[in-house]
């Protein structure tokens, strides 16, 4: 008989709720995302609020489009970190709940091993990830019973610093996907490329488009230089670690992977390179629950023996922490 | 020997009847075109200066015999060792270590930060050598030093962690008369949350 899995998720803006089965069929995929108030960032109360306002309809609706009983799930897991304390406690909360009103055996799992092992569905064996979301900007892959971290930002996340500098630029929250929709133009403005090794650096850049935009260059060419210098140092990066780890697959990952011209310069350069690219739909690149019960899943069939802080939120829980038992 | 590495092809060819390394930087497509020529144009003529620069001081550094700008070609000294990444795996890598450090430290008091020095990024033979300058760039920054330790030290963590190479490396490079602050400001970039478990 095969296993259904319910995950759930909120480390940051995102409550989600889905259900997956151990074939790797996807039976719902809930979300609602937090929005803060204009003009400001990610309160964590606020957004912690906000997800126990809607994890009971979450749940609710997760079960009706998947016309299943809470009965029928064999295993539930939620994101233990890493993310924003408030908001973590929620969802290991609402998991913890229902695990306990139905008798089902529980697990919390990394939130950013998430994101890889969901690319291992859309068929990667063993991947680079690039992960490039609000708050994570990283390069991971397998080495060693690891999931190693290979470079990343050294001062902020790709996201953040795209909605920091939307925000500054007057619009709202979240701003990556409204920079995207604004971004034209051909003609490049030089902003700072940072690229140390396999690590990044993003708020040089950020401070650099917004002086650019005050000395009168249009929000839309700005927003055009910004995506294409940001994403050609992710892309510079991820093959980096190609070649540094000899691997043959990319997967993308994060809500920043949604970005059409940073999908479309991933595939340019796997392409060159003669290596294979996994783009995930979008709904399982942004935080989503079904990657969390997936995870769940993978390391639950293949006899993870669960500690007690398997079932406790950390909000500094490391890609690297991670002993990958399951592969 | 061809590699095509993250932003160049690199391969062993005959150059006036010597074996020799072509470093040749060849187009990235994903890359807006003027983007593109700025990074290939600096980073060439970034790179063999620095490594002119070694050169001239003794450093072991592969030796530079063509500079070609129009086709973004560098040919150059063809160091025929093995790489660290593989001599650490040997009994001696304590040795290999304190080379190392030695070899950074001699690099940094030079004004230069390598940038990439990885594992790969080193060649044991006679002695050991330094290569892949492509990264590099002219600073005196404590925290440009501090950059270069801690991407070595990531590099050692993800391939190395069978050994405990940090210990070694970082009392070998403290021998240097100016590595005080260089140390303190990788406590700094270390604290700086990411590499402190602060986020995944």
């Amino acid at each position: 008989m095969s296993d259904i899995i319910l995950g759930v998720e909120s480390t940051a803006h995102t409550a989600g709720v889905g259900i997956i089965t151990s074939e790797g069929k996807i039976l719902s995929n809930q979300r609602s995302v937090y929005i803060p108030d204009e003009g400001e960032g990610i309160h964590p109360r606020e957004a912690a609020n906000h997800h126990v306002e809607k994890f009971p309809e979450l749940f609710k609706n997760a079960f009706e489009e998947a016309s299943l009983s809470p009965k029928e799930i064999t295993l539930v897991s939620y994101a233990r970190g890493p993310g924003l304390g408030p908001c973590l406690r929620t969802g290991a909360t609402a998991a913890r709940a229902f695990a306990y009103t139905h008798k089902i055996p529980i697990l919390g799992v990394n939130h950013c091993v998430a994101h890889l092992e969901i690319g291992l569905l859309e068929g990667a064996t063993d991947p680079v990830l690039l992960y490039l979301s609000g708050a994570n900007t990283q390069v991971i892959a397998y080495a060693e019973g690891r999931y190693r971290v290979f470079g990343e930002t050294i001062d902020i996340g790709i996201g953040n610093g795209l909605d920091k500098f939307a925000r500054e630029a007057g619009m709202g929250f979240p701003g990556g996907p409204k920079l995207e929709k604004i971004a034209e133009g051909d003609k490049l403005i030089d902003l700072p490329y940072s690229v140390k090794g396999m690590d990044l650096a993003f708020s040089g850049l950020m401070t650099a488009a917004k002086q650019k935009l005050d000395s009168g260059h249009s929000l839309s060419s700005v927003a055009y230089s910004v995506q294409e210098t940001a994403f050609a140092m992710s892309c510079e990066v991820a093959e980096r670690a190609l070649a540094h780890t000899g691997k043959t697959e990319l997967v993308l990952g994060g809500g920043v992977a949604c970005n059409s011209r940073l999908r479309e310069m991933a595939m340019i350069m796997t392409k060159e390179r003669g290596v294979n690219c996994f783009v995930p739909e979008r709904s399982l690149c942004v935080d989503n629950g079904v990657m969390i019960g997936w995870l769940g899943y993978q390391m639950m069939s293949a006899n993870y023996q669960l500690a007690e802080e398997d079932n406790m939120v950390n909000q500094k829980y490391r890609t690297d922490m991670v002993e990958v038992t399951w592969r | 020997m061809k590699f095509r590495g993250a932003e160049a092809i690199v391969e062993t060819i005959d150059w006036q009847g010597i074996t020799a390394i072509s470093k040749v930087r060849n187009k990235r497509g994903y890359r807006h075109l003027s983007l593109e020529k700025r990074l290939v144009t600096e980073r060439l003529r970034s790179e063999s200066r620095i490594m002119e620069r070694l050169l001239s001081q003794g450093i072991s550094v592969p030796a530079i015999y063509s500079v070609n700008p129009v086709e973004n070609s560098i040919i150059m000294e063809f160091i025929d060792g093995q790489t660290l990444e593989r001599a650490l795996r040997t009994d001696v890598f304590n040795s290999h270590l304190e080379d190392l450090a030695y070899l950074l430290s001699k690099i940094h008091s030079l004004g230069v930060i390598h940038g990439d020095p990885t594992t790969s990024n080193f060649l044991v033979k006679d002695q050991l050598y330094a290569i892949d300058f492509g990264l590099a760039s002219m600073s005196d920054d404590p925290e440009g030093r501090a950059s270069d330790l801690r991407v070595f030290l990531e590099s050692l963590d993800s391939h190395h962690s069978e050994i405990n190479g940090r210990e070694i490396f970082l009392d070998a490079y403290s021998k240097w008369k100016d590595s005080k602050a260089v140390l303190e400001a990788l406590n700094v970039l270390e604290l700086r949350g990411r590499y402190n478990l602060m986020r995944g």
